[in-house]
């Protein structure tokens, strides 16, 4: 395994007293997309300033490329911003706004030239768009040519902050994809900055969920989404449910018990264990997929609830359910169906396997 | 909500801009016609008499040292311009970016400076270099003997007057257009591995050229009228056009030859202006096409 091109070690940033992030350590491997996630003052876009160069850092280790970056300014660094707002030279035509980073690395003029043209093929620019300035481009565009401006000179990090979060949902969509697509094209590093946890699934290999300042998973998109190890990250992509339960250990494993819950046998496989877990209090993740209403088979464990509220949401229909013993309303997913099978006040059989529940600290 | 776009035709906007208009009409455009109809006349005795000939305009067109006296008023006033926009940029730039906690208080002095009534501060000047003055004094504390410098009543001391009172125009129009600069250009610009100065050269200068030209022109039409500066500090012995129409008007009493020399100073500046405009257009184009 080759060394992380970004190497974070415990650092720490402070904006006076106010501080900012907390013991941040992160290491992305060459070639790898990364999402840092979080709602908006979790940090993220400050840890993106600090791998830019725009902003300093208190305390712990930068490295990018193996070299040390504390006081190296972000002229000097391997990495490219692509901006929120993109901020393209408005003086400037779309020709000399990618050209720019080459100009200023006075390549021949010939060898700009050439990389210009191949950056208006990869992002599928009209050639005719070279001699015009950004106001009159499209917002779609406008992000393509500044994609264009960060990548012409081939830097082995790609920073996106937020870039795609000012677009409407049609235009995300497949701005999605071209970076994906992009991603896959240059093998460049990208570490994309965004509080949309869809997007970051979609397109990271790993995602870094962060929230006031602190890291609080970093993991595969499924790690995220099916076992995360914090109740915000449980909750921060979907709907899910969480219940409180009690663990006791013995030498079959941890057991747990959840009032209205009945299983055969209540152990949690080793797998489904956060590792975070630090007390007996924990919480019963399962996501409204796994769980099965009337099945033909039965699975691990049952409940006993009836339904309170339905909603059709076009490929799925969702189910609220109110289950003997348990405080909480139930929520489940099943495929779509062109009639709903089921009505509200209806009582009904509720199964799940333990391989589908993760355990996680309250 | 839409912006609607406004031309002049717009009964709205005409009713608007109707009491400026006005304004212009009766005391710029009539005046400046009257000054016109004027320089067609002749005097005698002290009197204008009404003749419509061209007497007065062969007077200015023969006679070299009306000539020399535009030539240095036009002189003078470029080199107000180029000084001014030179020692603002510095001030504007280090205003935006680098003292953003002061920017205020600096603000405020400068504010404060500029309204201080003009000749209390060109006699404030005179007493800093006069021969036993501030100036002197301190070269003299130095080691350099009495009266070190004697500058005060020569045109450069006119000049150090003139860019001091006018510096004010340049660093707020540059500031004001500086300012306004997204601050992402600059990260991106950095971000692309410019320097500090290339980045100034590239992003910076290019988008405060709005404020840059409307300060630029401010100081060089206020320049080419500039009267208190060169006759306090200046000493006389190179008069620029202001002193002179003033003497022509108050001492020779000949209207209409201050009339056309009046005539002559608006159209020099007027013609320097488009030929500047001209060239930076030019340029410009030139820019964009090498690029």
């Amino acid at each position: 395994m080759t060394a992380p091109i970004i190497d974070v070690k415990s650092l720490d940033k402070f904006y006076q007293s106010y501080q900012a992030l907390y013991n941040i350590t992160l290491s992305v491997e060459v070639g790898e997309f990364i999402a840092l996630v979080g709602p908006s003052g979790c940090g993220k876009t400050s840890l993106l300033k600090i791998l830019a160069g725009f902003e300093d850092f208190n305390s712990g280790t930068l490295k990018l490329e193996g070299k040390d970056m504390r006081e190296v300014p972000p002229s000097e660094r391997p990495t490219r911003m692509v901006f929120q707002k993109l901020a393209l030279f408005p003086h400037k035509t779309v020709f000399d706004n990618i050209a720019f980073p080459l100009k200023i690395a006075k390549r021949p003029k010939i060898e700009i030239d050439k990389k210009v043209r191949q950056m208006l093929e990869l992002m599928h620019l009209k050639e005719e768009y070279l001699n015009r300035y950004p106001a009159q481009l499209s917002g779609g565009e406008q992000q393509r040519v500044a994609l264009a401006r960060s990548l012409v000179s081939s830097p082995s990090i790609l920073l996106l902050d937020e870039p795609l979060s000012a677009l409407d949902v049609k235009l995300k969509k497949s701005l999605q994809a071209e970076l994906k697509r992009l991603h896959r094209i240059v093998g460049t590093s990208f570490v994309h900055v965004t509080h949309d946890l869809e997007e970051a699934m979609m397109l990271a290999d790993r995602i870094c969920v962060m929230k006031d300042g602190h890291i609080l998973q970093i993991g595969a998109p499924n790690d995220i989404y099916y076992r995360p190890e914090h109740p915000f990250v449980a909750g921060f992509i979907g709907e899910t449910n969480l219940l409180p339960t009690k663990l006791t250990y013995d030498e079959n494993g941890a057991n747990f018990a959840t009032p209205g819950i009945n299983c055969n046998a209540p152990i949690v496989p080793a797998p489904q264990l956060a590792t975070s877990l630090d007390s007996n209090q924990a919480l019963l993740m399962i996501r409204p997929e796994l769980i099965s209403i009337n099945a033909n088979t039965t699975k691990d464990c049952q409940m006993k609830g009836e339904v309170t509220e339905f909603f059709v949401k076009g490929a799925t229909i969702q189910y609220r359910l109110r289950v003997l013993g348990l405080e909480n309303e139930i929520t489940v997913d099943t495929p779509s169906t062109a009639e709903v099978p089921i009505s509200v006040g209806q009582a009904v059989r509720l199964d799940f396997d333990l391989n589908d529940i993760f355990i996680l600290g309250a | 909500m839409r912006i609607k776009n406004i031309t002049w035709t717009d009964p709205k906007l005409q009713i608007l801009t109707l009491p400026l208009l006005v304004v212009l009409f009766l005391f710029f455009l009539i005046p400046f016609a009257m000054t016109v109809m004027l320089s067609f006349q002749i005097t005698k005795y002290y009197q204008v008499v009404w003749s419509w000939d061209l007497t007065t305009w062969k007077d200015v067109f023969t006679h070299s040292y009306y000539w020399v006296i535009m030539a240095r008023t036009l002189k003078m006033a470029m080199i107000c311009v180029v000084l001014c926009v030179s020692l603002s940029l510095p001030v504007a730039y280090a205003l935006v970016n680098r003292i953003p906690s002061m920017e205020n208080h600096v603000k405020i002095l400068i504010v404060f400076a500029f309204l201080a009534d003009a000749i209390l501060k060109t006699f404030g000047w005179v007493l800093f270099f006069d021969r036993s003055g501030v100036l002197n004094g301190f070269l003299e504390m130095l080691g350099f003997g009495p009266a070190a410098s004697d500058i005060l009543f020569t045109p450069t001391a006119a000049i150090i007057g003139m860019v001091y009172n006018l510096l004010p125009y340049t660093i707020f129009t540059i500031y004001l257009s500086m300012a306004r600069i997204d601050r992402d250009l600059i990260a991106a610009a950095y971000d692309s591995g410019a320097s500090k100065f290339r980045t100034f050269w590239e992003i910076t200068l290019p988008l405060s050229k709005p404020g840059l030209l409307a300060g630029a022109v401010l100081v060089f039409v206020l320049g080419l009228g500039a009267f208190l500066e060169p006759k306090i500090m200046g000493g006389g012995t190179a008069p620029l056009a202001a002193e002179l129409i003033r003497q022509t008007f108050e001492t020779r009493v000949n209207w209409p030859l201050g009339a056309s020399l009046t005539i002559l100073v608006i159209g020099i500046g007027a013609l320097t202006l488009i030929f500047f405009g001209y060239l930076l257009i030019k340029l410009t184009k030139l820019q964009e096409n090498t690029t």
